[in-house]
């Protein structure tokens, strides 16, 4: 993101028109705060005031209902001795792990492949499929698998013990195969996100630098390695960013198809802090463990725009 | 686009071997794959109470009924969810491409102390996600009085940080010369913005739109917190609460209020999918 500064060089202005000059300058500026004035206001209220208050807040132990009593660095301690802080953790980098390296590596395989000499209604069917469930609303797409995943019903485990799997496991219930199934879902319903931006990224690149290259003898290896790949990376970078932030907030298909169980196994820190500020009403520990979220997406949101000087290829 | 197209086809026309239709084959079957669910949904919700959810699964049913769909309306506030839905979508939408707008055409064009230090707070808010804000915030529309009201969804909804950025991005590049005219006639920058920089930002402002919409007709996460009461509920929340993990009901009964859902969202995105993809693959462009 380049912020693009586009200050005017003011006009010379002549003696007579200076007064004129200035009173159209004050309109302006004016203009300038009232139309920032909507934004200004919900920023205040909506992010910048919630955000100092979540910071003042987990210094507090507060129930909501008696007054809010300060304990300093308290509610942090208490998260590094937390199990289910600690699960939470552990599970949300887990989660987020997978869902870069899956939706990475084949979201980039998908988007080549796709991105060929093909008729146009099969490319138009490929990208309408395969973006479709991105499409869906969690609630539906968590409902749905919950379905299919099903102990009683769920045809995934009854193919795989007609195809010889005698112990296939019954796929959220189970402690090892919860988190798996998760992050399959999750896959499932937003590879299109991934697929859709590197198709677009691969379709920017010229095909000039493909053409000099060829004449000059490169294979196809040589051609990905050293044009596809550097004139993708705002793109891949782009989207290992978006993924992450995004996996790292993962709070809905667990809620709704597992509830963080089976034991903690598929607990997240949103759905922690969901549980902790909703549930048990521990606003203090809930925004010490919001918090969290909040410095690790900072730190790689910081860290993206540093290193994307050093790892992305720019023209 | 299209030349975009000709252009690609050219490119990887002299590449094309046989191998090529196998993996069209695989594409296609894949494809087919990530359907899979939609139409099991879609089948066991016109299966007979007594058939669906039957192993082996049926695939291609003998006979379809839609009582499960009437039933859709007799065990669910479905009309309500969907009106609510409607209605909190609508708002938002309107809402946050008018503040949107008003902010970027103020960032993009406006001269007045300050501006880029303002511009750059509002950017930094994009590293602030709404889980994180979701507890100060509750506390804040409680004090109000605003809980379990659909005040309490729309409104911390109204200001698109993504979207103020977006659209001042894409007023920078609309050349100067096309206000100059207005601004000879004396046009205020209301007017400057309606009649010139709008019109012209047509693509943004429609791509902009279509993404606001789809994030908050499916929006879970914070309307799940704040409405509580089933008359309140949207359709995510209400389907989930009142019919599929945590309410009652018959399951069929949940997947016949989830085709109603799906399938018309799929029939819309199979005829408009271009100008929808566009609409969310910008975020990736623009980056």
């Amino acid at each position: 993101m380049t912020v693009r500064s586009d200050i005017e060089t003011t006009a010379p202005a002549g003696e007579a028109r200076h007064g004129r000059a200035s009173t159209l300058r004050r309109r302006e500026a004016r203009a300038g705060y009232l139309f920032l004035t909507p934004t200004a206001i919900l920023f205040l209220v909506f992010i910048a005031g919630p955000l100092v208050g979540g910071i003042v807040l987990s210094l507090y132990s507060w129930d909501m209902f008696s007054s809010p009593e300060y304990i300093g660095i308290r509610n942090f301690e208490r998260l590094m001795d937390d199990p289910q802080a600690i699960a939470a953790i552990r599970n949300t980098f887990v989660f987020t792990f997978w869902s870069v390296v899956l939706h990475l590596v084949p979201g980039l395989l998908l988007a080549l492949a796709v991105n060929r000499a093909m008729a146009r209604p099969l490319d138009y069917f490929l990208r309408t499929s395969y973006f479709f469930p991105m499409l869906v609303s969690w609630a539906a797409v968590a409902l749905i698998w919950s379905y299919i995943l099903d102990p009683n019903f769920g045809f995934i485990t009854y193919y795989l013990k007609r195809l010889g799997f005698e112990d296939a496991p019954v796929f959220l219930i189970d402690p090892d195969w919860a988190m798996p199934a998760v992050i399959a879902v999750d896959f499932w319903k937003t590879i299109g996100f991934t697929f859709i931006i590197l198709l677009a990224g691969l379709q920017g690149i010229p095909t000039q630098l493909y053409e000099a290259a060829s004449v000059d003898g490169a294979g196809t290896l040589r051609r990905f390695w050293n044009i596809t790949i550097p004139m993708l990376s705002p793109t891949l970078f782009f989207a290992t960013v978006i993924t992450f932030i995004g996996a790292f907030q993962i709070f809905e298909p667990m809620y709704i198809m597992t509830r963080g169980g089976p034991g903690d196994r598929t607990l997240t820190i949103v759905m922690h802090v969901y549980e902790t500020g909703f549930r048990r009403f521990e606003m203090g520990y809930a925004s010490a463990l919001a918090l969290v979220v909040f410095v690790v997406i900072m730190i790689v949101t910081l860290l993206q725009v540093r290193l994307s000087r050093y790892w992305v290829f720019h023209e | 686009m299209a030349l975009d197209r000709q252009v690609r086809t050219a490119r990887w026309r002299g590449l094309r071997r046989t191998g090529d239709w196998t993996l069209d084959l695989f594409l296609v079957a894949l494809a087919l794959l990530i359907l899979t669910p939609f139409y099991w949904m879609l089948v066991n919700s016109l299966l007979p109470r007594a058939e669906a959810f039957s192993l082996p699964p049926v695939w291609i049913p003998s006979s379809i009924t839609l009582d499960n769909y009437v039933e859709v309306f007799d065990t669910l506030p479905f009309v309500r969810l969907v009106l609510n839905s409607l209605k909190l979508t609508v708002i938002i939408t309107a809402g946050a491409l008018i503040t949107s707008t008003l902010a970027a055409y103020a960032f993009a064009r406006l001269q007045f102390p300050g501006r880029d230090l303002l511009f750059i707070i509002l950017l930094s808010a994009l590293m602030v996600p709404q889980q994180v804000t979701v507890i100060p915030t509750f506390i804040l529309i409680r004090n109000l009085g605003l809980l379990d009201t659909h005040e309490a969804v729309y409104l911390p909804a109204l200001i698109n940080v993504f979207g103020t950025f977006l659209l001042r991005q894409f007023f920078l590049s609309i050349p100067r010369d096309l206000e100059d005219a207005a601004r000879i006639d004396g046009a205020g920058h209301l007017r400057i913005l309606w009649n010139v920089i709008v019109p012209l930002s047509a693509p943004a402002l429609s791509a902009l739109a279509i993404f606001i919409a789809l994030a908050a007709w499916n929006e879970f996460f914070w309307a799940n917190i704040f409405l509580t009461s089933p008359d309140k509920m949207t359709l995510p929340v209400g389907l989930v609460m009142l019919s599929g993990r945590f309410g009652t009901g018959s399951p069929v009964v949940t997947l016949a209020a989830l085709s109603m859902l799906v399938v018309p969202l799929l029939i819309l995105f199979a005829i408009a999918q271009r100008k929808i993809t566009e609409s969310v693959a910008m975020s990736g462009l623009k980056g």
